[in-house]
């Protein structure tokens, strides 16, 4: 019984380490050939490296015993021979291992990637952004690590185990067992050291953490710390919060420092051993008894005790390494896991992307039944009993207060979350059974944070055109739909006025836009590729009103127009709409055109209209203003 | 090059690191070396002793095998294997000893250097502020001060005991046996020449790997943002393949690194076996025909086979010396920028007497050049006065308190306090005089009352200890919050508390200048009263200037003041301004209606 529970923890043991090395197997198999010739390589310098302390032996027996002289010869060869060698060995290791590790790294941060591209909207949503980076580098890397320089230190220092001690126990075995004595201590040492290191490295951290907290903290809040004159006491607080980091630092270093001497120390004890009892063998030795160690023997020795303690320390690098590894290899499995986008129905009953010429487009219509939605997470309905058709052809919009639910109910029609309760269909169709792609194909969506790539104007106005930049090898987009989108978008002017024109980079690391700039970008970027369904969460708000308006008439006559659907805080942006619908706590609230919702006297529209017909007198009286305060200087 | 064909935008130009050290910044991080004698000299003298005792550990062993083992001396033997083992002993607290000191000596140096750059940080004048990013600023305290500790902890100490063990290794060659020594040291100059030639072509590919490790992270980082649009537009597929090629590009960057490395250990090892293989023929030969002794030659080959790691060491080390000198320059950089107070901050204690007599005389001001944010502003506030200045976003309304703050100057006329021009106050007492409430709460992670007292020494009113009576509910329940953390930007503290905090704050320092900056733009109307109760008692009879976007707040003030691009175009009493029916009574009308639609809302998640 005890024996399968035994047996059973070796399994478990088992596909516990096959579990946490899965990476390592998968691409050191993958890299197989170079990963051979390098381990062939690493084998050959170890071999060798036994050989020069015996070439020297042989030398110094040579020299005293009055040996022929062309003997030194040959050893001098044979030595310069054996580093030649071991030169074009350790060059090999290094260019086919490191390679191999670094060619994995690349799979491995690719694979990463690949899948961070694939998992739907609702990850995004709960994972900060600092932490995806920090596994696809310092994760990734830790596996990496391994791959390369931690394997192969690990078998260097499995080889030399094995190549040095033999060669030691065939010139002397007593001296060997001698030489030995201090060496176990040395893994101890390591592994230890690894431990106390690692503890006072992370203390370390927190307190450098600790300071970067509180320079960010001073710097963000300068204004109040400036405004109470406090400069002073944040000063004599930084200083003690730098005074930990040097006393956690010096604590390192106590450990840290003492490492590389002390198993200096542990290997010289070896040689004062060596010397002292191998001087005494020498010394004892009558001439014509057994010489079992000659000089040349002794001094052997001595090159062999220093080249016992780099692998007797590798151990324990390796063993970290390792370690480091399995932590970081855990964490992107955790979301490797994760399932990849929005499940959708296998017998679709769109047609497939494939089957579809790329210019079919939908009717457009648009029905909401009974449809109740919370974000991922919440334990709040965003939305609830929405009941609405809107017909093909038709312009819809939405109002409602912050938090009314107008960007929820926008967001499901891409699908940036499934539908849960109740069904939302276009053409019929339930969405959840639409392609995806296909689906976002038929619906253009421009989100009220508005995102550009850095990218140059028009790549990010045809991004949505799949191949046609390759297509016009990005020459002028004269004539081009990227024209006629930006025209109708009305920036064509404001990109023509740019430096580069539409060769222009924009994007967080490109030129600055204005607010109003941006979101008629992305206007041009939903309507280039000619959506059926055009979605409009809250994009016009910082276009000026005159712009507004050109752009929603323009919008009516855009080429294969279908059905528009728009979520707006300003009056001016809906009052034109077929339909309002005014959205309250989630439901829908009134529903009819403009007139109609004006007309009921105690309604929330009114209520809305009113605050911006004032709004409007507001901010046309401070325009009358801003001219004269240019004109006048003085009031 | 064609790989990066439309990524140009993420590869950053990275801040060119010189390969020359200026003389002049080498001379200021030794002054600052300098400042600690003690673990210096202390250090540096185990240097040599390590040294000496590892340069003298061969010869030891080599005269064990002359003088011992050779003649067969036994009671020679036991003498020098115990002076073998002092050697060692030696040796090894020489080198954790040197190792330590200089550990000492770079975190006091680092330290020193830190707390300066900091405190120089918080001397600058906001106008620096404004122009550099936080992060930029961040970086030098935290990245920059770290590569410099490295070089201390690393570069330093091993360049120093390398070099000297280099150096004394050719000369003990050399000293033993000209000829032998000539002979084996021939290799040298080739080493050194490797060593340069190495550790240039490293830094190259060094930095080659760097930037495009950080296009590539660029690039990732600004897709995990725009993740959503890649979803909506179907382009995943384009995306991963420009990651792809990003990826590959780092990946060859770094293989190009690694095959320089890969030259370098084998150009060692094989100019190592020339040397030895000299030495085995001649040496052999000299201790065959009897010129030199055994025990000499066994000694070379210790000492050639050791002369190599120190070499490869230096060259390693020559790069971090080097990044952590372009550290030190660009922090010296920033300690040279002008600041706008002095080295030396007592704490700063409120001006005595204060009467809070404002007067604003003809300012102008502008962030820069001609784009004026005040034009021509004049405004008396008499002591005791309590005045309220309305506007749109970017009127300039904030601008007013900084220039009365002096955090900058105004470009044309001048202001006055208590008859006296402002700039006639030392700057610190005068923004100790001044309490401001601002609208965005900044909350440290530290505890309420440190919130408070800024980890100062006056607790004020955050104990209670001086707390006027009768300052209503809300400041007797504060001492319950003394204790609390606070985490950082105040994300557990609602928005009421952190309003609180902000009067808190004021209330302590007891100014003689009160101003309200949109203080209670976010209030629930419950805690708005509560400190509008708290405030009457503390400002009464104090100056108090109210800027506010929201009306209701002004109503009851002296004097309120409408300014419009830097203009003030509307002054007198609220009835007076609604009779006017200019920009104030328009705004009144919005807010009245828009308020009443707000609070119908429902409220956000």
């Amino acid at each position: 019984m005890s024996q399968s529970a035994a047996s059973a923890r070796r399994s478990g043991f088992l596909s516990a380490f096959l579990e946490d090395s899965s990476f390592l197997r998968e691409y050191l198999w993958k890299y197989r050939k170079p990963v051979f010739w390098g381990m062939v390589s690493l084998i050959v310098v170890d071999i060798l490296e036994v050989i020069p302390p015996i070439l020297l032996k042989e030398s110094i027996d040579a020299a005293i015993d009055n040996k022929p002289l062309r003997l030194l010869a040959y050893f001098a060869l044979a030595y310069l021979g054996v580093a030649l060698l071991q030169g074009v060995c350790r060059w090999g290791w290094r260019v086919f291992l490191i390679r191999a590790s670094q060619e994995a790294g690349r799979d491995l941060r690719g694979r990463f990637a690949g899948h961070l591209f694939g998992l739907p909207a609702s990850f995004f949503d709960k994972r900060p952004i600092g932490e995806l980076m920090s596994l696809a580098t310092s994760d990734v890397e830790a596996v990496r690590f391994m791959i390369g320089a931690g394997l192969l230190t690990l078998a260097d220092a499995l080889f030399y185990f094995i190549t040095v001690p033999i060669a030691m126990f065939w010139l002397s075995p007593e001296l060997t067992l001698l030489a030995f004595i201090p060496l176990p201590v040395i893994p101890w040492l390591v592994l230890r050291n690894q431990r106390a290191i690692h503890e006072r490295f992370e203390k370390l951290q927190e307190r450098f953490a600790a300071i970067s907290a509180m320079t960010q903290e001073a710097l963000g809040g300068i204004r109040v710390i400036k405004a109470f004159a406090k400069e002073d006491a944040q000063a004599d607080r930084f200083r003690s919060l730098g005074e930990d980091a040097v006393r956690a630092s010096l604590r390192l270093a106590r450990v840290q420092t003492a490492f590389g001497p002390t198993l200096d120390f542990t290997m010289s004890l070896g040689m004062v051993f060596l010397l002292y009892v191998g001087g005494r063998a020498l010394i004892s030795e009558e001439a014509g008894t057994t010489a079992a160690v000659s000089l040349g023997t002794f001094v052997a020795f001595q090159r062999y005790i220093q080249k016992m303690v780099w692998p007797m320390a590798a151990l324990g690098m390796a063993l970290g390494a390792y370690q480091k590894s399995v932590t970081s290899s855990n964490r992107l499995k955790e979301v490797l896991a994760r399932r990849t986008d929005v499940p959708e129905d296998e017998n679709s009953e769109v047609p497939r992307l494939e089957a579809v010429a790329s210019g079919w487009r939908t009717a457009g219509k648009v029905e909401f039944r009974d449809l109740s939605f919370r974000f991922p997470g919440s334990a709040r309905d965003a939305l609830s009993g929405i009941t609405l058709t809107v017909e093909p052809g038709e312009r819809v919009a939405f109002v409602g207060a912050v938090g009314a639910g107008k960007s929820a109910l926008l967001s499901l029609l891409p699908r940036l979350y499934p539908v849960g309760r109740g069904m939302l269909l276009i053409d019929g169709v339930d969405v959840n059974r639409w392609p995806l792609e296909e689906l976002r194909r038929q619906v253009g969506f421009v989100s009220q944070d508005v995102f550009l790539f850095s990218e140059t104007v028009v790549e990010n106005i045809a991004y949505g055109l799949h191949g046609w930049m390759e297509a016009r090898g990005g020459t002028a987009p004269e004539n081009s739909p990227v024209e006629e989108a930006t025209q109708l978008a009305c920036v064509h002017e404001d990109v023509i006025g740019f430096s580069g024109s539409y060769a222009t980079r924009v994007g967080e690391r490109g030129v600055n836009l204005s607010g109003g700039q941006k979101q008629r970008l992305t206007i041009a970027r939903a309507i280039v590729k000619k959506p059926s369904i055009l979605v409009l969460d809250d994009a016009l708000s910082s276009v000026d009103v005159q712009t507004e308006e050109r752009i929603l008439r323009g919008l009516r006559s855009r080429p294969g127009r279908n059905t528009e659907i728009i979520a707006a805080h300003r009056i001016s942006t809906i009052q034109d709409a077929d339909r309002i619908v005014v959205l309250e706590d989630g439901r829908v609230r009134q529903v009819g055109t403009h007139q109609e919702l004006l007309a009921d006297q105690r309604g929330a529209y009114r209520k809305f209209h009113e605050e911006q017909r004032l709004k409007t007198e507001l901010e046309s009286y401070s325009e009358l203003l801003d001219a004269a305060v240019e004109r006048g200087g003085g009031a | 090059m064609s790989a990066a064909e439309g990524l140009e935008a993420y590869l950053d130009v990275e801040e060119r690191e010189s390969r020359k050290i200026r003389p002049d910044n080498l001379k200021r991080l030794l002054r600052l070396i300098f400042e600690h004698p003690l673990p210096l000299l202390t250090g540096l003298l185990l240097v040599l002793l390590g040294t000496a005792a590892t340069l003298l550990e061969p010869r030891l062993f080599g005269h064990a095998i002359d003088e011992a083992i050779v003649p067969r001396r036994w009671d020679r033997l036991v003498e020098l294997t115990s002076w073998f083992f002092v050697l060692i002993t030696v040796r090894v607290l020489a080198v954790i000893g040197q190792g330590y000191l200089f550990e000492i000596l770079g975190n006091r140096v680092t330290q020193r250097l830190r707390c300066e750059l900091f405190s120089h940080l918080q001397r600058l004048p906001l106008a620096i502020y404004d122009r550099n990013p936080a992060g930029r600023l961040m970086t030098r305290v935290t990245n920059d001060i770290a590569s410099l500790s490295e070089m201390f902890s690393a570069g330093f100490v091993s360049m120093v005991s390398n070099a000297l063990m280099v150096l004394g290794i050719l000369v003990w060659l050399l000293a033993l046996d000209l000829r032998l020594g000539l002979i084996a040291g021939s290799v040298f100059p080739f080493m050194i020449a490797a060593g340069v030639y190495f550790s240039g072509r490293l830094r190259i590919s060094y930095r080659e790997a760097r930037s495009k490790l950080s296009a590539l992270n660029a690039f990732l980082a600004e897709n995990l943002l725009g993740m959503k649009v890649v979803h909506l537009f179907n382009r995943t597929g384009v995306h991963l393949a420009r990651f792809e090629r990003l990826n590959r590009w780092y990946a060859d960057a770094q293989i190009a690194t690694v095959r320089v490395f890969a030259l370098f250990q084998p150009t060692i090892t094989v100019a190592a076996g020339i040397a030895m293989a000299l030495v085995i023929w001649f040496g052999g030969v000299a201790v065959a025909e009897g010129t030199i002794r055994i025990g000499v030659l066994v000694a070379y080959f210790s000492y050639v086979l050791s002369l190599f790691q120190p070499v490869r060491e230096l060259a390693d080390k020559w790069n971090v010396f080097l990044s952590g000198m372009a550290s030190a320059e660009r922090i010296f950089s920033i300690l040279d920028w002008p600041t706008e107070l002095p080295a030396e901050l007592p704490e700063a204690k409120p001006l005595r007497g204060l009467q809070g007599h404002i007067v604003f005389e003809d300012v102008w001001f502008a962030y820069e050049g001609e784009r004026w944010v005040l034009r021509d502003f004049s405004l008396e506030i008499r002591p005791g006065m309590k005045v309220g200045v309305v506007g749109h976003t970017g009127a300039g309304k904030t601008t007013l308190i900084s220039l009365l703050m002096r955090f900058y100057e105004p470009q044309k006329g001048r202001i006055l306090l208590d008859g006296k021009d402002l700039r006639e106050y030392d700057k610190r007492e005068l923004r100790a005089s001044i309490g401001i409430v601002q609208q965005d709460v900044f909350v440290f992670s530290g505890t309420w009352e440190d919130n408070i007292t800024f980890w100062g020494k006056s607790p004020g009113l955050a104990t209670g200890s001086g707390s006027p009576a009768g300052l209503g509910p809300a400041l007797r329940r504060q001492s319950e919050r003394e204790k609390r953390e606070l985490q950082e930007r105040g994300s557990n503290l609602s928005v009421g508390e952190r309003q609180l905090l902000a009067f808190s704050r004021v209330l302590a320092t007891r100014p003689a200048i009160w101003i309200l900056d949109e203080a209670t733009a976010n209030m629930d109307s419950g805690t708005e009263k509560q400190l509008q109760g708290i405030l009457d008692e503390a400002a009464s009879g104090k100056s108090l200037i109210m800027i506010a976007h929201r009306l209701a707040t002004v109503r009851r003030a002296d004097l309120i003041v409408v300014l419009h691009k830097g203009v003030a175009i509307e002054r007198g009493r609220h009835e007076e301004l609604l009779r006017r029916d200019g920009l104030y009574a328009r705004l009144y009308r919005y807010q009245a209606v828009s308020a009443e639609r707000s609070e119908e809302a429902v409220p956000v998640t």
